[in-house]
């Protein structure tokens, strides 16, 4: 097959920084007609190697054919081959729908392929120290591309952002070096085979909680979300930026989670302590949603809800949570960048970003209004669409645990808080808001839309197809889905109208509340110390 | 004091790198305390597994005498990241004081507008 004749990998992670690059001299116009083509491009090999992957089992390569474990190599496995089409799908569509926007020049588009580069580099790297490498190009990209519409308060969200993923970064490489003196290597198979032979568990306690400090910041579970918002959030980030980065780059984080737990597999297992983590990062995400009136933040405080939810099902001890979480990875890249792809259209449109003060999207641009509701649909889990399958999965791996009810209220709190972001979608219009003429916004508004709806209604043959694992979800449409969600909704419903809406004040008080740099540190120091401590008591 | 090798004072001077981003409220000293952690993994990483007597590993000495070259290797990326980080930070301090007038963390959170 191709792969045989060409190093498909390296070509894949090459590929966007160097056309970036090469292209960067040529009239906007031009780079973006090249860079439209090559995302075609960049999908098409990812789809090859995908296939390849699943048909012929995991695809490495070596760098200049030094031997395993020696030499830098990229590695194409069951985990990241979907992640890394994923990456290549979203960010093509992202960038079409971009391709009429007024900032869109040609820095922008190459700091963007920067970002691609890096989140593939990511996926596909073999060896840690390579990880750590593309996650600094990643964190420079994000900073200059957080502040790209110099609005108010720009350079202080990407100083913010910055300063704590550098500090974050340090423990990554103290970590790092840790490992690299016990195991005296930094691939991944490599490690995982040293660590295997290792007497003495205690050994690895700090680099595992030096190494899972930097990751779990990164993946932005509590306390070290604070963060996240900021970033995802901020007046001055283009809305594909926010999609990108709320859609795909978080699950970078979550992925080494994931990477980095089946390293350390043979001595230490945390799983415990990251679900209940996961867990109260999903109800800590969703109590300060609810609090917010800045409909990006909402979004924003739902990512850190959702990836709570992620990292509880993958640490939930049993299969069908772990696929399950990892097909809600796909699911919230898929509906959280389209809610904010149509946050930051809507936001243009009609000046403000108070929920309070939108109204009536439906009726003035119904394409946005109707993929933004697909991607509420999606996020709330209701049946028909695709965040129904993946929550469905996680609960029924957590069958019979105290986590089931934790799912409950999770699940409970997203219905509340996309209650009172549904409630913009209706109403009339304010008259000074015209409709959104741009094809190309809403087109792909409508197909991520659409692909929510498919991610539901064809379910199982997703979860099929991406993971291979085929497991029976009861239809789109199975009963015990249909009470739970009606359930649901119901209580969401009540709980938003009977106590949110009557509880203003305190609410005002929650979102004053800010941490400042030396806060968001002190959290980073305590949630270290409490893994070291949790770790030297277990193992 | 056998126990003051490199990995023992690379950890040390971490901690207080660490102790000045906690502490410190000037954006400058922050700045530097990352720095010092960073130095501090750096350090930690060119001395791990180090034998006493090794020679740098450049071509044309006695290979079984040689030093680990990976870290080595490693290290000069890792510090020309921290280099460039720290470049872009102290360039955002200088918009940041501009525009904020001040370099204290807590009069800055108070001074953003939402």
């Amino acid at each position: 097959m191709l792969i045989q004749y060409i190093p498909t990998l390296y070509v894949l992670v090459l590929l966007p920084v160097l056309i970036g690059a090469m292209g960067y001299f040529l009239p906007r116009r031009i780079y973006q007609g090249v860079l439209l083509v090559f995302g075609l491009v960049m999908i098409a090999i990812s789809a090859v190697v995908f296939y390849e992957v699943r048909v012929l089992g995991e695809v490495i390569e070596h760098v200049a054919g030094w031997g395993e474990s020696v030499s830098i190599s990229l590695r194409a496995d069951e985990l990241s081959a979907p992640l890394v089409l994923m990456t290549n799908v979203l960010f093509f569509a992202f960038f079409v729908f971009n391709s009429r926007a007024p900032y869109m020049d040609n820095t922008f588009q190459y700091l963007f392929m920067t970002l691609q580069c890096s989140l593939i580099a990511l996926f596909l790297s073999g060896d840690l120290f390579n990880v750590y490498v593309v996650m600094e190009v990643g964190m420079l990209a994000v900073c200059i591309l957080i502040m790209y519409k110099k609005e108010k308060q720009s350079v202080y969200d990407g100083m913010m952002y910055l300063m704590i993923n550098f500090l974050a970064m340090a423990f990554m490489l103290l970590g790092l070096g840790y490992l690299y003196r016990i195991t005296g290597v930094l691939d991944f198979v490599g490690m995982h085979n040293k660590i295997a032979q290792i007497n003495d568990p205690r050994a690895l306690v700090l680099p595992y909680a030096l190494i899972m400090t930097a990751i779990a910041l990164k993946a932005a579970l509590f306390p070290m979300f604070s963060w996240l918002p900021r970033a995802h959030g901020a007046p001055s980030a283009p809305s594909i930026i926010s999609a990108t980065l709320s859609g795909v780059q978080v699950k970078a984080g979550v992925y080494l989670l994931i990477r980095m737990q089946w390293v350390f597999s043979p001595v230490i297992d945390a799983s415990v302590f990251f679900a209940v983590l996961g867990f109260v990062t999903a109800v800590v995400g969703f109590l300060l949603a609810v609090s917010q009136k800045d409909i990006k933040l909402i979004l924003a405080y739902h990512t850190v809800s959702q990836v709570g939810l992620i990292v509880l099902g993958l640490n939930g001890g049993s299969p069908y949570a772990f696929w399950g979480g990892m097909y809600h990875i796909i699911n919230h890249a898929l509906f959280k960048g389209l809610l904010f792809l149509t946050a930051g259209v809507i936001i243009d449109h009609y000046g403000t970003r108070n929920y309070a003060q939108i109204r009536g999207v439906f009726r003035r641009m119904p394409w946005i209004g109707i993929a933004g509701f697909a991607g509420v649909l999606g996020i709330t889990g209701t049946p028909l669409f695709n965040g129904s399958i993946s929550k469905y999965l996680i609960q029924n791996g957590l069958q019979g645990n105290l986590a089931e009810i934790g799912m409950f209220i999770v699940n409970l709190g997203t219905v509340l808080s996309f209650v009172k972001y549904s409630t913009m979608f209706f109403g009339k219009a304010p008259d000074h808001v015209k409709p959104v003429k741009d094809p190309y916004v809403n087109g792909v508004s409508m197909v991520i839309g659409f692909g929510c709806l498919a991610g539901g209604i064809f379910g199982a043959q997703a979860v099929q197809l991406f993971f291979g694992q085929g497991y029976n979800l009861d239809g789109a449409l199975g009963a015990e889905k249909l009470t739970m969600f009606a359930i649901t909704l119901a209580l969401g419903i009540a709980l938003y109208f009977g106590v949110v809406t009557r509880i203003g004040g305190f609410l005002q008080r929650v979102r004053d509340n800010k941490v400042n740099f030396n806060q968001v540190s002190l959290l980073i120091a305590i949630f270290f110390a409490f893994l070291t401590a949790y770790l030297y008591l277990t193992v | 004091m056998e126990w003051i090798d490199s990995s023992h004072l690379s950890l040390g001077l971490f901690f207080v790198g660490l102790y000045g981003v906690i502490s410190q409220r000037n954006v400058i000293k922050t700045i530097i305390s990352i720095n010092i952690m960073d130095a501090a993994a750096i350090l930690f990483l060119i001395t791990a597994n180090l034998q006493p007597g090794s020679v740098p590993p450049i071509a044309g000495g006695d290979p079984s005498r040689m030093a680990d070259p990976v870290p080595q290797a490693l290290m000069i990326t890792a510090i020309v990241i921290g280099v460039s980080v720290t470049a872009m930070c102290l360039a955002l301090f200088i918009r940041m004081a501009h525009r904020y007038g001040s370099s204290d963390w807590e009069k800055i959170v108070h001074r953003v507008e939402d």
